[in-house]
This record gives C-alpha cells, sequence and structure tokens, in this order.
C-alpha cells in the first residue's frame, strides 16, 4: 500500500486523502452519535421504568395495604400496555408475592428479600423499589423491562446513521472530484509543460500561471527558469554557430593545404623519377656502351651512381606508397591474414634465401581492414625481420595472434638484430634510421607507412626489442564492427 | 343419628375451611378488620382536624370484638398522628373521637350515632350488615372469606370528611 502510493497519481491522492480524512470524520462522529444516543436512550428508559415503577407504587399502596389482589391485578394488568414491561411484581412488605405479571418466559418473580442486581443486567434492566405510603414501606415492587426496544431503536439510529454517512461521503465524492481540481489541475498543467519541453526542446513553451499561492510561485518561477534557458540555449546555439562556422573555414583551409601538400608531394616524387630514370638509362647505357673506354675508376663512379639512382627510384616508391596509404579511401573486408602472411613469406623466400629460415605463421588468423594497405604494412615487417636477421646463422620469424575483447593483436617476432630500445621514439618517423645503409640497406619509410597504416584502422602499433636478441612488433587491431 | 349427621356435616365444613386461601387461614378476621380499621385512617382527612399534632383517636362503641387483636395498631402513626383508643360507656364520652367503631350491640342506636358523627365530623365504621346503606361511612363487608368494604361517601362528605380516591377505588361499593 505504501510501496505502491508513489506511484499513484497526484489526482488519486488528493482525492485518497480528501476522501480518508472525511470517512474517518464522518465515522467517527456516527460512532460518537451513536454511543451518545446509545446512553441517552438507556437514561430515557431507565427513566421511564422509574417514572412508571413510581406511579405503579403510588397506585398500588393502598391496595397493598388491603392485601386487595384484585385491584393489584388491575393495576398491573395495565402495565401490559406498555410494551418493554416484561414482568412486575408485588410484594407484602414480608416478601410474599401478591400480584404479578406473567412474564412471556414464566419466570417466577424473584425472592425479593434476597439482594437483587438493579439495572442493566444481561439483556433486561431491573427496577426494584419499595412501596410507601407516609414513609412507612408497604410493599415492594419488582419491575423489569427487555431491552428489544432499545436494541431495535439504537439498530434502526445505527442503519440510519450509516446511511446516512454513506450519502454524505458520496456527496463528498462528487464535491471531492470537483474540487481536487484546483488544486491538482495547476500541478498537472506545470507538469505536462515541463514534460513537452523536454520532449520537443522548446523553450518557448510557457506555463499558465493562475493565482500568487505558492503553486503561482511555481508556476512563474518555472517559467522565469524556462526563460533563463531559453536565453542560454540561444547563446549556446549562437556560440557553436559561430565556432562551426570558424572550424568550418579552419578545416577547409586546412584541408586545402593538405591536399596541396599531398599534391606537391606527389607530384614531386612522381616528377622526380623522370630525371630519376634518364640517370639510370643512360647510366646503363654508358655503362654497355663505352664500358671499356673508362678505367677501372670511372667504372667504380659509374657503378656508383646507378646504385645511387637505384636507392632513390625504392626511395621515391616507398614515399609513393606512403602517401598513397594516406591519401587512399578505406575499404572494410575480411581478410585471411594468414595467408596473406603465406604469400609475402613465399615472395621473401625466393629472393633471398642465403640464410636457412624458419617461418612460423599461426593458423587461421582473421582480421578486417583493407587488404592492399595491410599487405603493405605487413610486408614491410615481414622485409625488416627478414632484413635484420640476415647475418645470423639462422633466420627465425614467428607471427601469432591473440584475440581479446573488441580487439585482436598480431606479433611478430624475430632472431635478428634488434635495435636500441633509446630510439624507440625515432623508429616509427619518416626516414629516420637506427642502422647505417652500409650495416643494411633501407630507405626509413617502412615503418612509417606500417604505423600510417595501422593507424588508419584505428589500430596501434608497438615495438620492443633488444640489442642482439631480435625484435618484436606488435600490432593491435580493432576486431570487425560489422 | 340426625346428631351423627350433624356433627358429621360441621367436621366436614371444618375440614373444608382449614383448606381455605392461605390469607384467610393466616389471620383471623378481626385481626383483618383492626389492620382495615388503622389503614382507613391513612386515607381519610378530617377537616376539623387544624393540629396534625394531636391524636387520632378511635372508639370502640360498645361490645368490644377485637380485645387485645387492637394492641398492634395502638400507637402507631397514621398521617403522622399517634393512633389511641378509646371504649367510651356512654355517648356523652364521644367528644373528641375521630373514629367511630360501633359494634353489633349498639344497633339500635344507629341513627343517633350517625347524626352526633355528622355533627362532629366522625367517621363511622362498622362490620354491622347494611351499614353503609344504613347511612354508615364505611362498612366492612364479607365476601367468601374475604374481607372488604362499602362506603358511603355522601355520609362522609356531609360529616366534612374527605376520602382518598385510592382507597374509593377499593370499596366494594361506593354510595354517592
Amino acid at each position: 500500500m505504501i510501496g505502491r502510493w508513489r506511484y499513484w497519481r497526484l489526482k488519486t491522492k488528493l482525492l485518497f486523502l480528501t476522501l480518508f480524512t472525511s470517512a474517518l470524520g464522518i465515522s467517527l462522529v456516527c460512532i460518537s452519535l451513536i454511543l451518545v444516543e446509545n446512553q441517552n436512550y438507556r437514561k430515557q428508559l431507565e427513566s421511564e421504568l422509574h417514572v412508571i415503577g413510581g406511579i405503579l407504587a403510588e397506585q398500588s399502596a393502598a391496595a397493598l395495604l388491603f392485601t386487595d389482589r384484585e385491584q393489584l391485578g388491575s393495576i398491573i394488568s395495565s402495565l401490559k400496555r406498555i410494551g418493554t414491561i416484561r414482568q412486575a411484581c408485588i410484594y407484602t412488605p414480608g416478601g410474599a408475592v401478591l400480584s404479578a405479571l406473567e412474564s412471556q418466559d414464566r419466570r417466577p418473580c424473584p425472592d425479593i428479600m434476597q439482594p437483587l442486581e438493579a439495572g442493566f443486567v444481561g439483556d433486561a434492566y431491573q427496577l426494584r423499589m419499595p412501596v410507601t405510603l407516609d414513609n412507612e414501606t408497604v410493599g415492594h415492587l419488582y419491575l423489569t423491562s427487555h431491552l428489544d426496544v432499545m436494541r431495535n431503536h439504537i439498530r434502526t439510529f445505527v442503519l440510519v446513521t450509516i446511511a446516512v454517512g454513506t450519502i454524505i461521503l458520496l456527496a463528498l465524492v462528487v464535491l471531492a472530484l470537483r474540487l481536487q481540481r484546483i488544486v491538482s489541475e495547476p500541478i498537472l498543467t506545470l507538469s505536462e509543460t515541463a514534460e513537452r519541453i523536454a520532449r520537443d526542446h522548446d523553450y518557448t513553451i510557457r506555463a499558465p500561471v493562475s493565482g500568487t499561492d505558492e503553486l503561482g510561485r511555481l508556476g512563474s518561477t518555472f517559467n522565469d527558469m524556462i526563460g533563463t534557458i531559453e536565453q542560454q540555449n540561444r547563446r549556446i546555439l549562437e556560440s557553436r554557430d559561430s565556432l562551426e562556422r570558424i572550424v568550418d573555414a579552419r578545416t577547409s583551409e586546412l584541408s586545402m593545404a593538405n591536399r596541396e601538400l599531398e599534391a606537391f608531394s606527389y607530384s614531386v616524387s612522381h616528377d622526380l623519377r623522370q630525371p630519376l630514370r634518364a640517370i639510370e638509362g643512360f647510366g646503363q647505357a654508358l655503362e654497355e656502351d663505352c664500358g671499356e673506354q673508362l678505367n677501372d675508376a670511372g667504372k667504380d663512379y659509374l657503378r656508383r651512381i646507378r646504385a645511387a639512382s637505384v636507392r632513390m627510384a625504392s626511395l621515391i616508391d616507398g614515399l609513393l606508397v606512403l602517401s598513397r596509404v594516406s591519401r587512399q579511401p578505406m575499404e572494410n573486408e575480411s581478410i585471411d591474414l594468414t595467408n596473406l602472411l603465406h604469400e609475402i613469406s613465399d615472395e621473401l623466400m625466393n629472393i633471398d634465401d642465403s640464410v636457412p629460415t624458419e617461418v612460423n605463421i599461426q593458423e587461421g588468423i582473421q582480421v578486417v581492414g583493407d587488404s592492399r594497405m595491410l599487405r603493405v604494412a605487413f610486408q614491410n615487417l615481414l622485409e625488416n625481420a627478414w632484413k635484420y636477421s640476415a647475418r645470423g646463422e639462422k633466420r627465425r620469424v614467428d607471427v601469432s595472434a591473440v584475440e581479446t575483447a573488441g580487439s585482436i593483436t598480431i606479433e611478430v617476432r624475430d632472431n635478428g638484430v634488434g635495435f636500441d630500445m633509446r630510439y624507440i621514439d625515432k623508429l616509427f618517423v619518416a626516414f629516420n634510421r637506427l642502422h647505417t645503409p652500409s650495416e643494411f640497406g633501407g630507405t626509413g619509410i617502412g615503418l612509417a607507412t606500417v604505423y600510417r597504416v595501422v593507424r588508419r584502422h584505428h589500430g596501434d602499433i608497438s615495438a620492443s626489442s633488444e640489442v642482439g636478441k631480435g625484435a618484436r612488433f606488435d600490432v593491435t587491431l580493432p576486431v570487425s564492427r560489422r | 343419628m340426625r346428631d351423627h349427621l350433624k356433627f358429621l356435616l360441621i367436621a366436614l365444613l371444618q375440614f373444608c375451611l382449614s383448606f381455605a386461601p392461605a390469607h384467610g387461614s393466616v389471620r383471623s378476621e378481626y385481626e383483618v378488620k383492626a389492620a382495615f380499621l388503622f389503614n382507613f385512617t391513612r386515607f381519610v382527612t378530617w377537616s376539623h382536624a387544624e393540629n396534625s399534632a394531636e391524636p387520632l383517636e378511635i372508639c370502640i362503641v360498645g361490645t368490644d370484638p377485637f380485645k387485645e387483636l387492637l394492641d398492634p395498631i395502638r400507637g402507631r402513626l397514621s398521617q403522622g398522628r399517634e393512633l389511641q383508643l378509646k371504649y367510651p360507656e356512654i355517648t356523652s364520652d364521644l367528644f373528641g373521637c375521630d373514629v367511630l367503631y360501633i359494634s353489633e350491640s349498639q344497633s339500635r342506636n344507629l341513627n343517633l350515632l350517625f347524626d352526633f358523627a355528622r355533627q362532629q365530623g366522625m367517621l363511622t365504621v362498622s362490620d354491622l350488615p347494611e351499614f353503609a346503606r344504613k347511612g354508615g361511612m364505611v362498612g366492612y363487608v364479607k365476601q367468601g372469606n374475604v374481607i372488604r368494604f362499602e362506603i358511603n361517601l355522601k355520609a362522609a362528605t356531609d360529616a366534612g370528611l374527605t376520602i382518598n380516591s385510592r382507597l374509593l377505588e377499593l370499596a366494594v361499593r361506593v354510595l354517592r
């Protein structure tokens, strides 16, 4: 009941409160009325009986003196007309019954000389009084009155009271239904207004304010609040709009600059190839056609020129790849990474099998992403593993994957020379190399490209190593968002 | 033989009478009458009795049929007045009486006594037959075994006596 109370509607609560209080009041009034009426009726009955007894005593005194049974009989039989009298007995001073009005249940007259319980006894009222003449007791009188009449009277009274109480309560229901609106209507309107504002985000709506009582003040305070919110909202919207405009302007400027830069780097890379191809082509022609005319030093210079041009070509290729992985639109597809890695390692095996090589790739690695970009990334990682483990007696490359909630981590481990952890910051930055070109060839763009690809896949990459004990790269990619 | 029968009849009658209603057997006729005599005084108002402190005198005129049966009422209070008994020999001694009980022996002097009682405002009581009809005020009547009484209201009123209606109600007959 109390638990459910809070789920009741305000109307119901008000109605319930009103009706409960009035029902309580009405029933209290009814009960007290019934009690008072009962008391009054008892008193009335008592005094009535005393009056009857007094009259009877007065009337029967003379007859008692003359022991005139006939007269006593006629006096006592007049009591038959009084419905409430059940039994009446007249005694001589000695206690002998002179005359009696037979009770319905033919109870004998009690012995008057014994002490008798007077007043309300059980379902009857008993009265005993002496019959006196000139202050001399000439006999006794015993009267009992049954309480049926009183009971009926009280019952009728109770019924009438209940009926009247019910009618009043019904009238109160009607009245309360009308009156509770005075209180609940403004609250309901206010709450509806608040709901509408919350639902539609329309801060121009105002609650109707009625009167200057607490509800009226609540309404006007609510309206003030909504007004403040409306103002602040407008200001926020204005500043947001201006911010958006600024951001839009900046973004467009930035993207324009970015596009120009990309176009520039692409065109630079692309345009650099032309002269490089010329250098390489003519270098080759020079070597083939005029090689005999050159002495050994000249030949060596020419070889160096050609080697440098090849390196530069690969550098430009790397830059183009890097630019491509940055600009290219991403595709999202499911990729069998194990298969991809096998392809790459097979290729690498064909190119360089100078050292006995053992490759372990975990079966069934599945990732989601752009297959071309991921191929570029893992090609670079495996190439690195290949490259830096070429000096040992045996090459060993392990690829394994661990899937956790929401992401998959692919670990690429080699037994190569490794790197110094002090320079880990420079590892994924373009053109930064931790080894000299004489030690290991390379452009310094590979890991930067890997980093770019992984970032575009919303993933992460980390590396750990110890010099001479191999390196380990962990690529974390988010699991399919599909 | 006839004496025998008579004796038997009387014996039978006496036997029957011994089983008569209770109060008849308990109290003798004159005991009841004595009680009645006292009770009559309680319902009668004397017009000349200004001083209620005076004793109420009951005079037994003629042969006293009550004897010691009147002793219980002697000295009792009736309407606040003490009851006194007098046994006057001659009519001249009747002054001061409030109640005259006229015994059978005075049946010849009734008219004289009635006149005297009327003049002096005395209540006349007797168990002479037809006493009330003859001009007496309260006369005992025997109905079966029950003692009742008759009242001559006119005689009482003439003598300036007021008889309580309660007493009149109980009377077998009221002559007006």
